[in-house]
């Protein structure tokens, strides 16, 4: 059974159907990357993944249980993470604080009220070392430079552990090497984890993508390996206009 | 142990020794004058409250004289009962009440009105606080419908004459026998009977600020939507706030009856909430000592400057109120940060929050949770 | 049914004075997201305007409303220019920086004229009453409900029909975009803000032989106004109308089942319910705020 099932989705936004009939599924571990022109419904699909938009019609499945009605914190405990587009970081937080924000294995009140606000030592400190940032450690997150704050989200992310994480343009912004390092990162976490990634890098979706759906005015337009794509006469035609 | 949670540390400890040993020492261990300083203690018990709610989560409370005023009558209604030994209260006879109404009953036991004057605020700041929250309202609509409820609230109390004493309030109080205590309230006992719950109530607000649970709440503050993709049901963690705020303003306000000797709805009216709300922005709302400090430090000029300026007070109030929300936002204690950081290093590291927290211009998040 | 029609005119009377105290509320919160909590002692200040041209210059109510009208725009004007400016970005900070300004303005009214009650005369011509069959109407009640109705009409002409009017139209949609085609958001503001205490100040003055005349006249008023706003749906004028003539009939409907408090808080409660079913309103605008 795939870890995510997506059927037949529909969102309409007063006339405009920005997701229309969309199906497809995602097998657990895999990096699966959602490509397609401007408009496409790329980020619309992972809002109504993660809960941030309802469906008008249709189901998604988690792990086997129909998430379509719950609440976003609900599915977030479920194991499903979200990095959005524009950088997210709690810029008056500092970094460890952030981390520790993120490490909500244990989201409960009674959790929270019975723990230091930094308590979660270890799980933060070998993150900061894994992203390099152990000296910036105590700098509030707004201080960081455009590089450094994508590098906390995916910490963040890291650190929350999901099991799928839905990614928005991760390499945005970023430099060459810092989206090798990205693509790095993707690759060891795709051993326990998986990813759903929009991007708009070709050479970036070419190193990590497992597989690709491609879509194109809220459908999906294709789907298959990097090959199979780029071979794919639909997939031109829907970039290249002719 | 972090660097601010150093720092409050130490305030903490400072905090202690003026209030335990410096205040008295200054008043010359005189009941009568420390009378008066157990008053502005008090009030720092309810504008920590507010700290904790507005700084803490950017819940702005502006009702928070209601859930004082169920606070203060709790205990005035029992002592009352006291002070009728047995008989039906003045106020009642002469507003024609039969019998003593069920509501009053229990207050007769010490434990009650004790227990009843922390969770009857609590309860009913539950009840708004899932109402508001459920449906996702922050920001200015928060403060709307705390102080839509606050004028609700005081109508009815003054309206019903009968059971509330209506606009007179409760008078002619007996003293408070605590666990057989008799206690004075002009009497040193009291003062540090005051102080005593002033350093219980800001150590309670130190241990939450300085929780997982105070961390979240701030990240809610900053940006409650991605709080949620973290897995935080962020409405119970703003409920659950709210209601240790409206405890700790109804144990602000059952103290303040025992101060002043009696209740009154004028402490239930929206000048009061605003008179809480300027100690707490004076003071820093980011900080429950600070917010203490804050409704001491103007309740004691005030105390001090009244005289002076009889008239024009409350007019200088208003002014240094507005300068202060204009040009220190943060109150006293974010301009004493500040200036302690451009001393020292002159970056901004670990520290206070800027003053984008309050850009939660949103009324309503554009999904409810029922 | 006497008793009823009587009511009804009484609940009318009671919409439009909500109308003409709310729609200058209304203006400021839908065009800049203000919450003005000074906005009651801008009411205040209008009715002191008009007692002390009554007073001093024997001008009736009538003839007065001009220059209350500007008297009092100008010092919201004044107010938005030094202070509310300053503020667009804290919008919690702004309730609270103009709660103070409500509290200076009231003491310094009663620290100059005193706190006593001051009393305006109304408009001879508009005296007495005028009586239907059972029904009894007061005159100047007539002439409320219909003057707030022509200011009602005179914003929305404002708003659609001005140029200033389309100007701050656009910057209410998209302040960025607005000063790109050279529209001055600031100075857009300032004069929404300025006009919508004008209107504050005309209610002010109209309400004053219905009303004590005293410093904290304003108090009561502006949460009643704000409740009328956001019930009505932000940025909405049909919607603030409507919610006047709803508040307004309901609270006398209740007045008349129970008494005046009671009907108060059963107001008060409905409202509260009414925003957490529907925050935002009953004619919630799509501009986005």
């Amino acid at each position: 059974m795939a870890q995510l099932q997506i059927n037949d989705l529909h969102v309409d936004f007063g006339g405009l159907r920005a997701v229309d009939g969309l199906s497809f599924n995602v097998t657990e571990g895999e990096i699966l990357c959602l490509l397609g022109p401007n408009g496409a419904g790329k980020s619309t699909t992972l809002d109504l993944i993660c809960g941030k938009i309802q469906p008008t019609s249709g189901s998604i499945r988690f792990e086997g249980t129909d998430i379509s009605q719950l609440l976003e914190f609900r599915r977030a405990r479920l194991g499903i993470g979200r990095k959005f587009q524009i950088p997210s970081v709690y810029k008056e937080l500092t970094v460890v604080e952030n981390l520790s924000v993120a490490r909500s294995r244990r989201p409960g009140i009674w959790h929270a009220l019975t723990r230091f606000s930094l308590s979660d030592g270890r799980a933060v400190t070998s993150i900061l070392e894994r992203i390099g940032m152990e000296a910036k450690a105590t700098d509030l997150a707004g201080n960081l430079s455009h590089g450094e704050t994508q590098w906390l989200e995916i910490a963040m992310l890291i650190v929350q552990d999901s099991s799928l994480i839905l990614m928005d343009e991760p390499t945005a912004g970023m430099t060459i090497q810092e989206t090798e390092r990205t693509a790095e990162i993707f690759r060891t976490l795709s051993s326990s984890h998986t990813l759903i990634v929009v991007e708009h890098d070709m050479s970036f979706v070419r190193t990590v993508a497992d597989r690709i759906v491609v879509m194109n005015r809220g459908a999906m337009l294709a789907e298959g390996t990097i090959e199979e794509i780029e071979t794919n006469e639909d997939v031109k035609t829907a970039y290249l206009g002719h | 142990m972090t660097v601010r949670l150093f720092y409050d540390l130490i305030a903490l400890v400072i905090f202690a020794l003026v209030i335990v040993f410096g205040v008295p020492a200054l008043m010359g261990f005189d009941g009568f004058e420390l009378n008066t300083f157990a008053r502005y203690l008090a009030l720092g018990i309810v504008s920590l409250a507010l700290a904790l709610s507005w700084g803490g989560a950017g819940l702005l409370n502006l009702g928070q004289a209601a859930t004082f005023g169920m606070g203060s009558y709790a205990m005035a209604m029992h002592l009352k009962l006291k002070a009728s030994g047995g008989t039906l209260p003045d106020f009642m006879g002469w507003n024609n009440v039969p019998e003593l109404p069920l509501i009053w009953v229990p207050f007769h036991s010490l434990g009650v009105t004790l227990l009843a004057g922390l969770l009857v605020p609590a309860f009913v700041g539950g009840l708004i606080a899932t109402f508001m929250f459920r449906a996702r309202i922050a920001g200015v609509f928060v403060a709307i419908i705390s102080l839509a409820f606050l004028v609700a609230f005081q109508l009815v109390v003054i309206e019903q004459q009968g059971i509330t004493g209506g606009q007179n309030g409760l008078t002619g109080l007996a003293p408070l026998t605590l666990f057989g205590w008799s206690v004075d309230t002009y009497s040193v006992g009291f003062y540090y009977l005051v102080a005593g719950c002033l350093m219980l109530a800001i150590t309670l607000g130190l241990y939450l600020t300085h929780s997982k649970f105070g961390l979240i709440l701030r990240a809610i503050r900053e940006d409650a939507d991605r709080t949620r993709f973290f897995g935080y049901d962020v409405a119970s963690y703003q409920t659950v706030i709210f209601c240790i705020s409206a405890a700790l303003a109804g144990w602000s306000g059952m103290l303040y009856t025992l101060v002043l000797q009696f209740a009154s709805p004028t402490y239930m009216s929206v000048s009061f909430s605003l008179a809480i709300v300027i100690w707490c922005a004076v003071g820093g709302r980011d900080s429950v000592i600070a917010a203490a400090i804050g409704a001491i430090l103007v309740n004691l000029l005030e105390g001090r400057l009244s005289d002076v300026f009889a008239e024009g007070w409350s007019l200088m109030l208003g002014v240094i109120f507005v300068l202060v929300v204009m040009f220190i936002p943060r109150g006293l204690h974010g301009l004493i940060g500040d200036l302690w950081h451009v001393l020292s290093n002159g970056s901004r590291k670990e520290g206070h929050p800027s003053n984008k927290s309050d850009m939660q211009s949103k009324p309503v998040e554009t999904r409810q949770e029922n | 049914m006497d008793v009823i029609l009587n009511q009804l005119f009484a609940g009318l009377s009671m919409a439009s004075i909500l109308l003409i105290i709310a729609l200058g509320l209304a203006i400021i919160y839908g065009a800049m997201g203000v919450i003005n909590l000074a906005h009651g002692e801008f009411v205040m200040l209008g009715a002191y305007a008009a007692w002390a041209m009554q007073t001093h210059a024997g001008f009736s109510i009538i003839v007065a409303l001009p220059f209350v009208f500007v008297a009092v725009g100008a010092v919201g004007w004044i107010i938005e220019r030094v202070i509310v400016q300053r503020l667009y970005h804290r919008p919690l900070d702004t309730i609270l920086a103009t709660w103070g300004i409500g509290i200076v303005l009231q003491q310094l009214v009663r620290l100059s004229v005193g706190a006593e009650s001051r009393f305006v005369k109304g408009p001879e011509m508009l005296s007495g009453n005028t009586q239907i069959g059972g029904l009894f109407m007061s005159n100047y009640r007539i002439f409320l409900i219909a003057f707030s109705l022509a200011v009602l009409m005179a914003t929305w002409a404002l708003l659609t029909r001005t140029e200033f009017g389309m100007k701050l139209r656009a910057v209410i949609q998209n302040r960025q975009i607005s000063e790109c085609y050279g529209i001055e958001a600031k100075h857009v503001y300032s004069i929404t803000f300025a006009y919508g205490a004008g209107l504050a100040g005309i209610a002010g003055a109209l309400i004053t032989p219905l009303f004590s005349t005293v410093p904290t006249m304003g108090t009561g008023l502006v949460v009643d106004a704000f409740l009328v706003v956001i019930v009505g749906g932000l940025g909405s004028l049909i919607g603030t109308a409507a919610a006047s003539a709803l508040i307004g009939e309901a609270t006398a409907l209740f007045s008349l089942l129970m008494n005046d408090t009671l009907g108060r808080i059963a107001v008060l409660a409905g409202i509260i319910v009414l925003i957490r079913f529907r925050p935002r309103g009953l004619f919630p605008s799509n501009t986005g705020r």
